[in-house]
């Protein structure tokens, strides 16, 4: 195995912020906006923009995009109507786009800005998407998803609105969802899936629920999503690694304090090198196109193990932000009382 | 979200052509956006305006409002008499289809296929066979897709619903129906895995299936029906013994899989067959500790195979793996201390060979974590 290592494992290389900058702010520029892809993205927007946001913010570098700007451009995507974010103005509310929503304007400080009334909205938009059974749907047309049930939850936690039915439900829910592996899927029956733990985890973090659950077989499952000779992580078992478990996996095991049980240096040497040091960026593999999807979840994750030795700021395994700014987010059920 | 997407590298000559072609494309894309959500926001429901949804979702079929604006018009259109729900929605299904196939990881478009079923099964028209085949053959596409296999449980489950109330009077018949279901699921299962050993999706439906089909054949009356898969559910003692020899070839065949471990560890750790299995089996079946003491056996000999052929002569990391859990059970289960030291060479041997989940061993090592649970 020693062999393997040497050959196949990516010389560590520095993380090039100025290009990852640059990429992110290439998104919405002059040049982007002739190429069809940017056109036929518009239902991602809000979403992109906080990937993006993300990416900065951990970087450091969250003046990189004019504020004023995205703050309005969050605002032009509320849907009166139903009380929730689309994901592009006059596009519909949904779960994702409210939370992206939300998670930006926390980014700038400016959650105030929606005021009272819009708050209330909001609230009641997520509110009204619970089910009986204690899951979200994504909006009113029915999809069932752990994910969803984390995007409401975070939502609730970031405008202060938890309450312990709310929660309770979601927490039956959850765990509904478990496996024999000690993972996660994205609705009871479903198989395990990283991205279902993250957001099955951090619910339950959320919701200070975390002692229910085996986090010891949880873990073996999670370390055992590393994978030689990249020392990348997977999604599932037998399936190819791609950077953006780097987040999903490893603020799962941050959840349980088990970062330890994976090998950080070969995982950092994998996140490395999927980066695109011409044009800027993260690309799930090495030598594939890049996006701001992998970019925010690559840095985010580097953050997480090796944040000191690359300048980045510490990011919240729960939120997905930074600590200085999830520190202010009132916590279940301490700042309840 | 990029996933699988070559980076591009255009020539100036490329670069400038997709430009002048997008650009053509770009004016198309737009002036459709805006004439369709110009509709929807001033609430048309008609069906040009269904047509001109078409033509968009054709384009991007992730654009999720346009489904909905889709879903609004076709409702519209059913209550007004206008289009017939059945036809219509029987052909939206084909156009759900169409899509699939060229994106079938779009949430958006398995989502409306889910939506037209349910649709179609408030008016008792809901063709659930046949979604049954569309779920296999989409799985056949991609037998990993795991859209694929939550749209196929979703599938069987409306299956069972319409079924229960197709018998509603007669629970022997319910049971009957269900099991039948689930048997197929089960045997489903197996032809998915002797194609490919690794698809793990496969095992972790048939974990979920195992208990279900017991529960359900101990309620029905018939003791006769299901006489090919029968003797192996007679209790979950058989059913361990049936796949414990199942997995048995798996192991031997390809002991750097970790889908046939996992499901070993399943049937090994699972209460649903350690519960039984535990207080004394007086019927001489067994013990929980023979079989657990019989499977160590096997794992060892299978490394001991896997030593003689590599050419380091190395130790197969997942046979460890499961050689220290197995000591661990017994361990706790004999209460045996001399076991220790063995757990303790594994977890040496572990720490040098697979170095990545280092940190996981040495936990196990100062007692920090434990191995196992149930
Ligand atoms: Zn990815």
């Amino acid at each position: 195995m020693e062999e393997v290592n040497k050959q196949d494992t990516p010389a560590q290389k520095s993380l090039d912020k100025m290009k990852h900058v640059e990429f992110v702010q290439s998104l919405d520029s002059k040049v982007s906006r002739q190429s069809y892809e940017y056109w036929i993205s518009e239902h991602l927007r809000m979403n992109g923009l906080y990937w993006g946001l993300t990416a900065l913010a951990t970087m450091d570098k969250l003046d990189a995009l004019p504020s004023s700007e995205v703050i309005a451009f969050v605002m032009s995507c509320w849907n009166e109507n139903t009380g929730g974010f689309g994901a592009f103005p006059q596009h519909d509310a949904h779960i994702l786009s409210t939370l992206s929503a939300l998670q930006i304007l926390i980014l700038y400080d400016r959650l105030e800005s929606l005021g009272d009334e819009r708050k209330n909205k909001v609230k009641n938009f997520i509110l009204g998407l619970q089910l009986p059974n204690g899951a979200f749907q994504g909006d009113s047309f029915g999809e069932v998803d752990t994910r969803f049930v984390y995007t409401a939850i975070q939502s609730l936690a970031l405008l202060g609105e938890l309450s312990k039915e709310v929660i309770d439900r979601a927490t039956d829910f959850i765990l509904k969802c478990t496996n024999f592996d000690g993972a996660f899927g994205r609705a009871p029956g479903a198989e395990s899936h990283a991205a279902q733990v993250f957001t099955s985890l951090a619910t339950l973090a959320i919701a200070n629920n975390l002692h229910l659950i085996d986090q010891s077989k949880l873990g073996s499952w999670l370390s055992e999503r590393q994978v030689l000779p990249s020392g990348g992580l997977n999604g599932r078992p037998e399936k190819l690694p791609d950077v953006c478990y780097s987040w999903w996996v490893l603020s799962s095991l941050a959840l349980i304090d088990k970062i330890h049980w994976i090998n950080s240096e070969y995982l950092e040497s994998f996140i490395l090198s999927c980066q695109d040091l011409e044009s800027g960026g993260f690309s799930d593999r090495s030598g594939n196109q890049p996006d701001v999807f992998h970019t925010c979840f690559a840095i985010t994750g580097l953050s997480l193990i090796q944040g000191k030795k690359h300048g980045l700021k510490a990011i919240d395994p729960v939120y997905c932000l930074p600590s200085e700014i999830s520190a202010n987010i009132k916590k279940w059920p301490v700042d309840y009382s | 979200m990029l996933h699988e997407v070559k980076k591009q590298r255009l020539t100036e000559e490329a670069r400038l052509n997709k430009l002048k072609k997008d650009k053509a494309k770009i004016k198309t894309y737009r002036a459709l956006t805006e004439e369709v959500l110009k509709g929807k926001i001033e609430r048309q429901y008609s069906k040009h305006n269904l047509d001109l949804t078409t033509k968009l979702i054709d384009l991007n079929p992730e654009f999720y409002t346009i489904w909905n604006y889709r879903r609004e018009i076709f409702s519209k259109l059913f209550e007004d008499g206008v289009l017939d729900k059945k036809e219509t929605l029987e052909k939206d299904l084909g156009f759900s289809m169409e899509q699939l196939k060229r994106f079938p990881k779009c949430y958006w478009i398995w989502n409306h296929r889910v939506w037209c079923l349910l649709q179609l099964q408030s008016i008792n028209e809901a063709n659930w066979m046949y979604e049954f085949g569309i779920a296999s053959k989409l799985l056949e596409m991609d037998s990993r897709n795991f859209h694929g296999w939550y749209y196929r449980r979703f599938v069987v489950e409306n299956m069972e619903n319409n079924m229960k109330i197709r018998h509603k009077d007669d629970s022997q018949q319910q049971i009957y129906q269900y099991l039948s279901i689930n048997i197929k699921e089960y045997q489903y299962t197996t032809a998915k895995i002797s194609k490919n050993i690794s698809n793990f999706s496969a095992w972790h439906n048939r974990s979920k299936l195992i208990p279900k089909i017991y529960d359900n054949l101990k309620l029905l009356s018939d003791t006769t029906a299901f006489p090919s898969i029968r003797h192996i559910f007679q209790s979950p003692y058989h059913i361990l013994m049936h796949e414990l020899n199942y997995i048995k070839t798996g192991i031997y065949m390809d002991p750097d899989d970790t889908s046939v471990w996992l499901y070993l560890h399943w049937l090994l750790l699972d209460p649903f067959f350690v519960e039984y299995l535990k207080p004394e089996s007086s019927d001489g079946l067994s013990s929980y500790m023979d079989i657990l003491k019989s499977q160590l056996q096997v794992v060892m000999e299978v490394n001991a195979l896997e030593k003689e052929e590599s050419s380091t002569g190395e130790d197969n990391i997942w046979c460890l793996k499961s050689i220290l859990i197995i000591n661990d059970v017994l361990e706790k289960e004999t209460g045996d201390n001399s076991i220790l030291n063995t757990k303790l060479e594994i977890l040496e041997k572990l720490i040098r060979l697979d170095p990545l989940r280092k940190g996981r061993y040495l936990d196990y090592r100062n007692g920090a974590a434990k191995l196992y649970s149930l």
